[in-house]
């Protein structure tokens, strides 16, 4: 079942924000330099940042530290006020703080937390649905869903100091989207918890996006996140945004090679496939190797007409492949 | 108004069980705010080696009266909102309370009443303990009482709110607790924690009694010593909620303002 809300869009228009950071230099001298004449430098951590989301999307925004993410989603949610720009989320200004934009949005801070760390979670469930007004019908109905879907049955009552991290990121998950926001922002909300537990948060977020048709925009440095949940992506990079576009476009802007993996019925060493690609890989009968896009096709005839080959597959390189190019000094194209 | 009540008691609720997780750091900070209990036993001294016995019509147990209403009073009086704001500001653990749609400064209200609950018992027995000890006896009236209460709830929500304004003042700057000290000492010396208002030269008095601190501490320690009349406390009421309102309207000036320097630092 999927319950389309009325306006779960994000809508932003060169967003910006300039920071003040203070400066000193370390040790006493440092110290008394600072005293007497204290510096700053301004930082532009978001450089005029435009996009538009439709409801119901789920969007990977990826980037480099220090790009401008978490001050993006940071400024969406209300936290930050702007130094310039425009941005509308679910109908309304976030710098503004009213209380059914609060009612509509979420932010899951992975480093943050929500939850009354020496009392069990459930007493800060209890405070949330006082706070977001929540009827004893729903909260019953999304705490029956939360416990089946992300498993919490047995952790609600312990403390939240005595919870594994994996257990206390469920718990904060639950706890930001027990009022059923429209509009999600999730930074890093698997940050340090193990595979397992990281797919189990994906899929509470999988079926909140398909049950309630919620926007959900999505920030981790696991590209699994990513992968695994959003179709379009948004890179930024040094607070601008440098890549619009679906997850295949993105993963083709690589150094502009596809990766062929071969399984052979004869083995055939790294000096000799490094005849027909580069980065060559081979273990046993597996081999693997990179081709320029361009000739794709012309040197996976080459390979099945020359080698003994059992399998040959072509495949866009990794996300995370793609990724470290973007970021790895060549200038990044604006989409 | 129900889903307001319902706020309210759920608030109450869990920062009670937040307290009572901390019981003993309570009692224990409780124990250290010993200032009136000092100034209680060197004026005791001064006045049963005065002549006569007295200072300015105070006998020792009547100084122990005063000092020990004051420690009472004081104990309800007190408020650490400036340090959790300083904290939470510059730590970034203010977003998480800023995402939801209830201003934070209701929970820290509610924590701070909730501990109070926690504080009031142990405070009753170790005011019957020290009057035993020092010969403070107080009034029988039971509307000095009530009249007193009513000063320590409107002196309580005026102090939380000056030293939440305090609080709030690392929005710019990254020490405001040093201005909460400052207030703090003229808190203590207007409020009478030091003396009685009447053993201050006139042109202090003069100046204190347009300020809420003799209402909030002195006086309701006098009144439960059975000095001070019911009228004091009317006019020390309306003193109280005037200077209620202005801080009211501080408070929300300032977190307006601020919240646009608010850099959300690690979240």
């Amino acid at each position: 079942m999927t319950t389309r809300t009325p306006d779960a869009s994000v809508h932003v228009r060169d967003l910006r924000k300039h920071y003040v950071v203070h400066e000193k230099e370390p040790g006493f001298l440092g110290s008394l330099r600072s005293f007497v004449n204290r510096k700053s430098r301004d930082v532009e951590a978001v450089r005029g940042v435009s996009f538009d989301l439709q409801p119901g999307e789920v969007v990977g925004f990826l980037g480099p530290n220090g790009a401008g993410k978490t001050t993006t989603l940071k400024m969406l949610s209300g936290l930050l006020h702007p130094s310039g720009g425009e941005a509308r989320v679910a109908g309304f200004e976030p710098r503004r703080r009213e209380a059914d934009f609060l009612r509509r949005i979420t932010l899951v801070m992975g480093q943050k937390q929500q939850l009354l760390w020496d009392l069990p979670a459930l007493d800060s469930f209890l405070v949330n649905q006082a706070i977001y007004e929540i009827s004893d019908a729903q909260y019953h109905a999304t705490m029956r869903e939360f416990t089946e879907v992300l498993g919490l049955a047995g952790i609600l009552k312990k403390q939240v100091r005595k919870l594994s991290l994996g257990e206390r990121m469920k718990c904060e998950l639950a706890a930001a989207l027990l009022h059923r926001p429209q509009v999600l922002f999730l930074d890093e909300p698997t940050i340090g918890l193990d595979v397992n537990m990281q797919e189990s948060v994906r899929a509470f977020i999988r079926d909140y996006n398909e049950r309630y048709g919620a926007t959900v925009i999505l920030t981790s440095h696991y590209m699994a996140d990513v992968t695994a949940l959003a179709r379009r992506i948004l890179v930024i990079d040094a607070g601008q945004l440098v890549f619009d576009g679906d997850l295949a476009h993105l993963a083709g802007r690589g150094s502009g090679g596809k990766r062929v993996r071969l399984q052979l019925r004869q083995s055939v060493s790294e000096a000799h496939l490094a005849r027909y690609g580069s980065d060559v890989k081979v273990d046993g009968l597996s081999a693997e190797l990179t081709v320029p896009r361009a000739e794709v096709s012309a040197r996976a005839a080459r390979l099945l007409a020359d080698l003994d080959v059992a399998d040959l597959t072509v495949e866009d390189p990794p996300i995370e492949t793609v990724m470290a190019e973007l970021f790895g000094g060549r200038e990044a194209e604006r989409v | 108004m129900t889903a307001i009540w319902r706020k309210a008691r759920v608030l109450f609720s869990t920062q009670f069980a937040l307290t009572t997780e901390y019981r003993a750091e309570s009692i224990i900070w409780m124990l250290s705010g010993t200032l009136s209990l000092v100034m209680m036993l060197v004026w005791m001294a001064q006045a049963a080696a005065a002549p006569g016995g007295q200072i300015r019509g105070y006998t020792p147990a009547e100084f122990a009266t005063y000092f020990l209403g004051t420690w009472a009073v004081g104990q309800l009086l007190v408020v650490w909102v400036a340090w959790e704001l300083d904290f939470e500001v510059r730590q970034g653990a203010l977003s998480p309370k800023l995402l939801r749609p209830l201003d934070p400064m209701w929970q820290h209200y509610a924590g701070h009443a909730a501990e109070r609950v926690v504080r009031f018992p142990v405070m009753l027995v170790l005011v019957a303990v020290f009057a035993w000890l020092s010969g403070a006896s107080f009034t029988r009236d039971p509307r000095a009482y009530l009249a007193a209460f009513g000063l320590v709830v409107l002196g309580f929500s005026a102090r939380f709110l000056w030293e939440y304004s305090i609080g709030l003042l690392a929005f710019w700057t990254e020490s405001s607790t040093s201005f909460q000290e400052v207030v703090w000492l003229v808190y203590a010396a207007l409020g009478g924690l030091f003396a009685p208002l009447a053993f201050y030269p006139g042109w202090v008095q003069t100046i204190a009694v347009w300020t809420p601190f003799p209402y909030m501490l002195g006086l309701p320690a006098q009144l439960l010593a059975g000095k001070a009349s019911l009228a004091d406390a009317g006019r020390g009421a309306l003193v109280l909620g005037a200077w209620l309102l202005v801080f009211w309207f501080v408070r929300l000036a300032v977190w307006r303002v601020g919240l646009r320097k608010y850099g959300a630092v690690g979240a």
